[in-house]
Parts: C-alpha cells; structure tokens; sequence
C-alpha cells in the first residue's frame, strides 16, 4: 500500500510461429506489461514488409469501413466484449466488410436519392407557388422570342452583387420569395443578351429552375404534379428505411463483433510489430508484478512450452521507467485518482495516496467543521460511491473522497459545537473557532508544520529507498532541512513563551549548523555521493549563490507554514458565513417563520455547495503545492497491462496529436 | 461585456510579444537558406521554435511530412491566442483562424473526387486540433462516401452545409470543383468581414487595416486571374468578386475585368505599395508574362501586408492589431518555409530558392 508493487522484468523469446498465441495468453493474463524497444519500432516501421505492420494499418481502414457501414444502418458499437474476440486476418474481414457495404449500399444510396429528391421536389414547389396564379404554360415562358426569363433560387448574398454585375445591360430582377439563405428571383431581359445573362446567372449562383418533364403545364398544374410526386417520394423514403430498420435488426450483432474482432486484431499486430524481431523469433521485454511472476510463466507453459522466459536484472537505464503498479485498498481509489491527477509516482518511491487519504479530509473539516453539512456531504458521497446515479457512475471513486470529507467535517463540527449553522444548539467539546480566532489560527499553524514536517520525512525515506544519501542528508527537504525547520519552530515557541525542554542555545547551535549544512547542499551532496567535480562552477559564484539559496529555503518555509493559516481562517468564516445567513433570515421574517426557514435552508445549501467548493479547492491547493512539493514530482510511468481491448474506444482516433 | 484597452490587451500583448520573438531570426534564416540538403534543413530547424514539432522518426520526415509538421506551430500560435485574446476579438481570429478549415475542406473535396485515400489526404490537411467545426473524422466520412454529394451530406452539422448544397447543383452540370471553392471562399471573407464589423474602435481600425488590406489583396488579384486565367466575362468577375473591401471599391474591379492593368489599379489604391514600378507591364493577349506580372503583384501586395504587420509593433500595443500581426507574420513565414523545404527536398540552387521567397527575411 506504501510502496508500488515490486516488479520483475521479464524477457521471452518467442519462436515466430507461437508469436498470436503467446501474445494472446500474454493479454488473457492481465499482468503484462508491454515495453517496446524504440529503436524496434523505427526498425520495423521503415521495413515496408513487415506483415504485422501492414496489418496494422489495413485493421485502421477496415474499422473505418466497418464504422461507416454501422453509421448507415444507424448503430452504434455497443460495450467492449468482456473477453477478447478472436483475430481475424485482414483479407478475411475485408471480404466480410464487402459483403455488409454491399448488402447496405443500396437501400441506403436509394434513401439518400430518394431524400435529396424530397428536398429538390420541395424546392421546387416553393419556387413556383409564388407565381401559382400565373395562367401561362413555363414551357411558354423559357420559349419566349423577345423576352428572357428566368425563374430559380439563389443566395440572398448574391443578389446585389449580381445587379451590380448587370449594371450595363437592362434587366429586371424581381425576388419572389426570401427565406434565410434562398431567395426564389425571376430574372428578365432581352432575348438578344441571354447569353450574358445566362453566364452572370450561372456566377451568381442563380440555379434555375428545371422541372422534369412529368411537372410541366402552368405553375398550378405543376405544383399539382409535384405534390404528387412528394407524396410517392415519401413513400419510397418509408420504404427504404423499413429496410434499413430490417438490416439494422439482422447485423447488428455481427457488425458489433466485426468491430470488435478487427480492433482485437489491431491491438495485437500493433503489439507484435513493437517486439524485437530476430530471425525466427520475437524478443519480448516487458514487466510483471514480482508476486504473478509465476502465474505468468504456468500460464504461457500451458499455451507454449517452446517460449523461453528469463528474469533479468533491471538495469541502469530502466530506472525511472520501472511502471508503478499502485496496489490501495478499492475505498481509497479516489484519493489515488487525485494523486495520479497532480503526477504517476515513480516506482522507487513511496506512494503518496495513503498520506493524501489522511491529511486531505483533515484539512478539508479543519477547514469546514459543521456536523450538519457534513452529515450532508457524508450521505452525497456515499450516494455517489453506491454507482445508484447511472449517470455520475464513473464518479463514485470520488464520492468516496466527499464522504470521508463529509465525515472529517462532522468529527470537527462536534468539535467546534456547529450544526448547519447554529452556533447555540451544540456544546462545543473543544471550542468555537470564531470566538478564540487566534487559538484556531495558531492551532493551523501547527498542524501546517505538522504536515510540512511529515512531507520531508517522506522525502527522506524516499531518498533512503534510492539509497541518495548526500541527497538524504542536506537536501532543503532532508535530514538538515527538517532539523533546520524544527529548531526555527523551536526558537519561535519559546520566543511566544510556549515551555519547551530544550534549551534555546541548542536550538540555536541545531540551526546554525544544519543552516551551514544547507548553504553547502550541493558540495556536501557530490562529496558523500563521491561525485566529480565538486562544484559545478567556480567556488566564487558558488558561494554567492549559496548564501542565496538557504535565504531561499528560510523563505519557503516560512511561507509554506503561513500558507497553513488560511484553514484556520476558512474555519472562521465558514462561521461567519453561517452568521450571515442568519441574520438574512431574521431581516427576512421572524424567528421560526416560514421566510426565516426557507432563507436558512437555502442559505445552509449555498454554504455547502459554494464554500465547500472552495474550501475543496483549498484543500487540493494545500495538499498538490505545499506537501507534494516536499517529496513527489510525479513523471513515473503507469501500469498498463497489455490488452487486445482497446480502452480509447476507436482505433483510428488513437494516434497523438501531431502524429 | 467586452473588455477593452490595456486590461484586456495586457496579456495578450505580452503573451505575443514573447511568440514573435520567436519568429526566426535572419541568422536562422540564413541557416536554412544555406542547408546543403533537407537533412540538414531539419538539424537547423531543431534549433528553432518548429523544433518541438519535429520530434518523429527522421525517416518519417518527406518535404510533405516536415510541411505539415511545422504548421503545427501556427495551430498552436492560434489557439493560444484565441484563448487569451477578449470577445469580440476573439471571434475575428477564429474566422481568419477558419481559413485553413476552408482550405481543409477544399482539399478533402479533390480527394473525394481523384478516390484518395484517408492517408493521401491527411498530410495535405493543417492540423487543427481546437476551435473547428470539421473534424477529422468528418473528413475520413466524406472520404468514404466514395462522392461528393454524399460527401456533402456528411456536412450537415457545418456551417458549410448550406453553402455547398447550393452550389452543387452547378457542380453536377459543369462537373468542375470550381464552384464548390468560389462558393466556399466567398462566404468564408463574408464572414470575415462581419467578424471585422463587430469590433469598435481601435481593434476595429486594426483590424481593417490588416485583415481589411488582405481581403483586398485576394480580390484584385481573384479579379485579375479570373480575366488572364479563365477568361471569365465581366459579369462573372463581379459575380465571383467580393463586393466589399477595405479600400478596394466595385469600380476597381470592374476597371481590371474590363482590362485595366492590376499594377495601375493596386498604385491607384494603395500608392504605398513598393516595387510596382519594377514591374514590366504586359500586353492583354500575352498570357504567360502576365502570370508572371501578376505573381510579382502578389509579391508586392504580399510585403505591403507584411510591413504592415511590422508597424503594428509601434505605438499603443493594447489592441487587436499586435496578435493578428504575428499570426499573419507566423503565416508568411510558414508559407516561405514551406518553399524552403520543397526547394531542398528538390536540391534547387540557393538564388532560385531566395527568388521565390515572399520577403528577404535575413
């Protein structure tokens, strides 16, 4: 729970016909982690022959073939199979995804006609309603001996500019009809300049109006016609998509395991082209935990007794790549999320996720003490940790940060005798932080150095298991620096008169010399690390930086320790809040009337969700910058056990950024 | 409600000032000029700000890859100041950010037209990460579609939408893409022009002045190559002109659909334009040296743009101007880098190579 799991690394020589099958088992297992070569995979991708490659991004278009066969017949790709579906060749499913684009094709091309047909038919009962009245056959008006004309729709945009274009030639441009974009116009002018009006037309986007021969007459017999025709278009749109719903109801299962089959199939050329390939077989490299070792090799024993499996010595240049399997109990997966939300820890070092689950709800109902709201945020996040909202399911690792949260809340409302505000109805067991302000913003303090004081000792113990004892010693955040910060908190108390064994001489001898320590941290560091040269620059500037450098430290951590203050002072105003509220309610109505109830409540729930939100915020604030500063930077890298399922869904959209 | 001034211009101002010392220096410039081969094209690139962006296999890096890896930089030059630059101003460097959506566009239309694949078509496209209503897999579906009025269905939830619908119609009797990308086009500048018209002010004044000018620049010279290229009538040029403009007014236009030279026409409206005078005027039924006249207008037209956004660096810095003249000036300088590449890929001599670049930048 403290540390990430140990892990073993693993080498396994593949012969090249065990190559689906191990991989397979190596996935089924749930344990491997995959690491590819780098110099492996340039290899393999400029080598245009390499079949698992070409695999690879003939799986990538076969998706997306099979992705735009299922969008037709309105599906969607449903839930990852709980177990991998077995692969498929890509020439077999590619023969499969014929067959399905044939079989859709044309109900779906018919559909597509017959809507586009609707929208035209529409369009061109819209342009001749307006001249509906009209007693004259259109084919009589496009015929005309002297007069041009032309009836059509156009851009709105364009008309002015076409009038403009016009501006030398005599024409009239009448607009019908406007709708938002469209505008029905009928354009006359001489026969004599049809083709110049033909051409502006046609560059303004003037699509005249061509009805087919079955609509021809006078504009009402025409717009009779095409109603009629409306209506039988609407009859084939019915029918095409009866026929689609019936496709739909037929393949849906075999296109859902299509999908899923070519996606398995990706996930492993994609893997397999990552394995060093030598001549007849694959050279693995990957990392399991130490405990399922064994497991893993009973487990590839089953499938093939020709793999070889080795454990090998990490070796320099995998420190720091060494995945950190975090290994908490499932009631701490939230404050785990928040952890790997600020950085991955490394493997070598202590997991900070037990520490966070501690000092996160502490400071959070330090901060926000009130057994009513929260007993109120206590039942929230255990709403949320039950997965009883379907749609705040992916939320429940974090309901259980609200509800230990909500519980701190109610231990330190007792304490401070607050219940959803009242500040009178409670005994207060210790005492009311906006009575004894100074006594709760002392006791913030102390609980910040308290906190501060825990953070470098994690820092130390992570230096002792990286065995960087210089690192350990004089670091800012080591030994020196620790004692440093405790002797100046010492001398602080006995200056406010607090009784303290230790004499001030002490105190002060502790500080001088762990300050001289911490001036020359980086000499003394290279000196017991054994490292070469001694100084970095030359001594003249090293020592001027020196002295800068503790006047640094002395800095940051009098301000980290100052930064604890505000929890005190959330303390008080989360009282002086609640006050308000109060004294809102008793201008509104009298004590114990419906007005004063309903601001109360309303005024209780506004505390909750504003001030919780920020006091959450703070809270966060706190824990990422002042205490992970001490001792984690993340940059680890995550255990991700290798898997034919491909957690990001599309295949095709998994590709980075720039790639 | 919109902020304006140094308060909302504070940290945009600052935060430009910082990416346009990021420009490349002359010496780097230089450097790139000189490079014997792509190859070491890409080593100097390294020591620039597109060397983040170049962070693949080497072997990966074709003149086309490099290309559309080093656009990279401009997409996240746009995003970064959209983010941080106020409304409405914002809007207006979305819209001009939009272009390269327009052209993406464009592209995908010939690639459904010539059946390109997805991988054919994908390196040819700017990568637009944020702030974009096409999406790749929009592109990969109209791909697919296998042609373009199904491609065009597969725009419904775009603003292009309409836009195409329409002018299909003129595509499917011509069979000819160039309606498609004149519609598209001028409605993109239409919107343009609107994001310039909600601003007040200075950012307005700003604005016009760079966008304004570049919007002029692109409809003389659509007027022009639509007369020596295509032939088109006058009513068609009009037709196919933008009716708006910063100083370009219809009678310009018209004045160079009728026949008149650009050269007269650009030193009528923009006197400040240099260079003019170097270029030899041409005869009307001389195609091939009017293309080249009209090249070497471009190029003038191109360097006034360009100093403008330099001027834009003087005076009171808190408006629109100072990050819309670092993104054109990232633009100018991708566009040369880009002939840099494809000069080195190709191994043309250093003097061809300086003769097609759009400024001396050492």
């Amino acid at each position: 729970m403290f540390k990430p799991q140990a892990m073993d690394k693993i080498e396994l020589i593949i012969p090249q016909n065990e190559v689906v099958r191990t991989t397979e088992a190596l996935a089924a297992s749930g344990i491997f982690h995959h690491t590819p070569a780098v110099q492996t995979i340039i290899e393999t991708a400029s080598r245009d022959s390499d079949i698992w490659q070409t695999w690879t991004t003939d799986l990538i278009a076969l998706e997306r073939r099979i992705l735009l066969v299922m969008e037709e017949l309105k599906m969607n790709e449903g839930a990852p199979p709980s177990v991998p579906p077995h692969i498929i060749e890509p020439r077999v499913a590619e023969l499969d995804i014929e067959r399905l684009e044939h079989e859709a094709e044309t109900p779906v091309r018919e559909l597509e006609a017959a809507k586009r047909r609707l929208t035209q038919l529409q369009k061109y009962v819209g342009q001749l309603t307006p001249i509906a009245d009209l007693d004259v056959d259109l084919g009589t008006l496009r015929n005309l001996h002297y007069t041009f004309i032309m009836l059509g729709s156009m851009p709105v945009a364009n008309i002015e500019r076409l009038e403009s274009s016009l501006e030398h030639i005599p024409f009239i441009l009448i607009t019908l009809r406007q709708e938002e974009h469209l505008a029905t116009v009928m354009l006359f002018g001489l026969q004599q300049d049809a083709a110049v009006l033909n051409r502006a037309a046609r560059s303004a986007y003037l699509n005249p109006l061509v009805t087919p021969e079955d609509y021809r007459g006078t504009p009402a017999q025409a717009i009779a016609a095409l109603q009629a025709g409306i209506e039988r278009t609407r009859q084939h749109i019915a029918e095409y998509e009866r026929e689609i719903a019936h496709l739909h109801e037929m393949r849906i299962r075999h296109l859902r395991h299509l999908l899923w089959r070519v996606r398995a199939t990706h996930a492993l050329a994609h893997t397999i082209a990552g394995y060093d390939h030598r001549p007849h077989a694959y050279l693995v490299t990957g990392w399991v935990p130490a405990a399922d070792r064994t497991r893993l090799e009973h487990e590839i024993g089953i499938v093939s007794e020709a793999v070889i499996i080795e454990t090998l010595e990490p070796r320099q240049e995998d420190i720091g790549h060494i995945p950190a399997s975090l290994k908490n109990p499932p009631l701490l997966s939230g404050f785990q999320g928040l952890v790997t939300t600020f950085g991955q820890p490394n493997y070598d070092e202590l997991d900070p996720t037990p520490i966070l689950a501690l000092t996160f709800p502490l400071v959070f109902g330090l901060m926000f003490g009130d057994l009513g709201h929260g007993l109120l945020l206590l039942l929230a996040g255990l709403l949320l940790a039950s997965r009883r909202i379907k749609a705040l399911q992916s939320a429940a690792g974090f309901g259980v940060v609200i509800a230990f949260c909500g519980a701190s809340a109610m231990l330190f409302g007792t304490l401070y005798g607050s219940i959803f505000g009242f500040e009178n109805v409670l005994r207060a067991v210790w005492f009311r932080p906006l009575e004894q302000i100074t006594d709760i913003l002392l006791f913030a303090i102390g609980v910040g150095a308290l906190l501060l004081s825990g953070g470098i000792i994690y820092n130390i113990i992570n230096a002792a298991l990286r065995q960087h004892w210089g690192y350990l010693l004089f670091n800012r955040n080591g030994v020196a620096g620790l004692l440093f910060y405790w002797s100046l908190l010492g001398m602080a108390a006995r200056a406010f008169g607090a009784p303290l064994p230790i004499p001030g001489g002490v105190l002060a001898i502790l500080a001088v010399i762990c300050g001289i320590g911490l001036t020359f941290a980086e000499f003394f560091e290279r000196l017991v690390e054994r490292q070469h040269p001694l100084f970095k620059e030359d001594v003249g500037t090293y020592i001027a930086l020196a002295f800068f450098e503790l006047f640094e430290t002395l800095i940051s951590l009098f301000s980290n320790t100052l930064s604890y203050v505000r929890m005190g002072a959330f303390a008080v105003a989360h009282g002086a809040l609640s006050l308000v509220v109060f004294i809102i309610a008793e201008v509104i109505g009298a004590p114990g009337s419906v007005g004063y109830w309903i601001i109360v409540i309303l005024g209780n729930l506004f505390v909750i969700g504003f001030e919780g939100m920020i006091v959450g915020i703070q809270t966060l604030r706190l824990e990422y910058y002042e205490l992970f500063s001490k001792f984690f930077s993340g940059g680890g890298t995550p255990y991700t056990p290798l898997s034919l399922i491909p957690k990001k869904g599309k295949i095709s959209s998994v590709e980075g950024a720039s790639g | 409600m919109a902020r304006s001034g140094v308060t909302a211009y504070a940290q945009v101002n600052a935060t430009t000032r910082a990416l346009y010392a990021s420009l490349l220096a002359p010496e780097a410039w230089r450097a790139l000029i000189q490079a014997p081969d792509l190859d070491a094209l890409l080593v100097q690139l390294e020591k620039t700000a597109y060397a983040p962006y170049l962070k693949i296999d080497h072997q990966l890096l074709t003149p086309r890859r490099t290309v559309y890896q080093l656009r990279w930089h401009l997409a996240r030059g746009y995003e970064k100041l959209i983010r941080l630059t106020p409304e409405p101003a914002s809007q207006l460097i979305k819209q001009l950010w939009q272009l390269y959506e327009v052209d993406n566009l464009k592209a995908t239309l010939r690639g459904v037209e010539t059946n390109a694949s997805w991988d054919e078509v994908r390196r040819l496209l700017s990568p637009m990460p944020r702030h974009i209503t096409l999406t790749n897999d929009d592109i990969q579906r109209m791909l697919a579609s296998g042609s373009i009025v199904r491609a065009i269905e597969r725009l419904r939830h775009t603003p292009y939408y309409d836009t195409l619908l329409h002018a299909f119609e003129r595509y499917e009797a011509e069979k000819n893409l160039f309606p498609l990308e004149v519609a598209l086009d001028l409605d993109y500048r239409r919107g343009l022009w609107q994001a310039i018209h909600n601003l007040k002010g200075l950012d307005y004044e700003q604005a016009l002045r760079l966008v304004g000018t570049s919007i002029d620049m692109d409809n003389l010279l659509w007027a022009a190559r639509y007369r020596v290229y295509h032939r088109l009538s006058l009513q068609e040029i009009i037709n196919y002109t933008l009716p708006f403009g910063y100083q370009v007014q219809d009678a310009d236009i018209r004045a160079i659909a009728e026949g008149e030279e650009i050269i007269a026409v650009v030193k009528r409206i923009y006197p400040r334009v240099e260079a003019l005078d170097d270029i030899p005027a041409q005869t009307r039924d001389n195609v091939s040296p009017q293309r080249h006249q009209l090249a070497l207008v471009e190029r003038a037209l191109q360097r006034h743009i360009i100093k403008l956004c330099y001027e834009s660096f003087l005076g009171n810095p808190f408006h629109i101007g100072v990050p819309l003249a670092y993104l054109m000036l990232l633009e100018y300088e991708l566009r040369d880098l880009t002939v840099v590449v494809e000069a080195k890929a190709s191994q043309l001599p250093v003097e061809r190579l300086t003769s097609m670049l759009t400024i001396e930048w050492w």
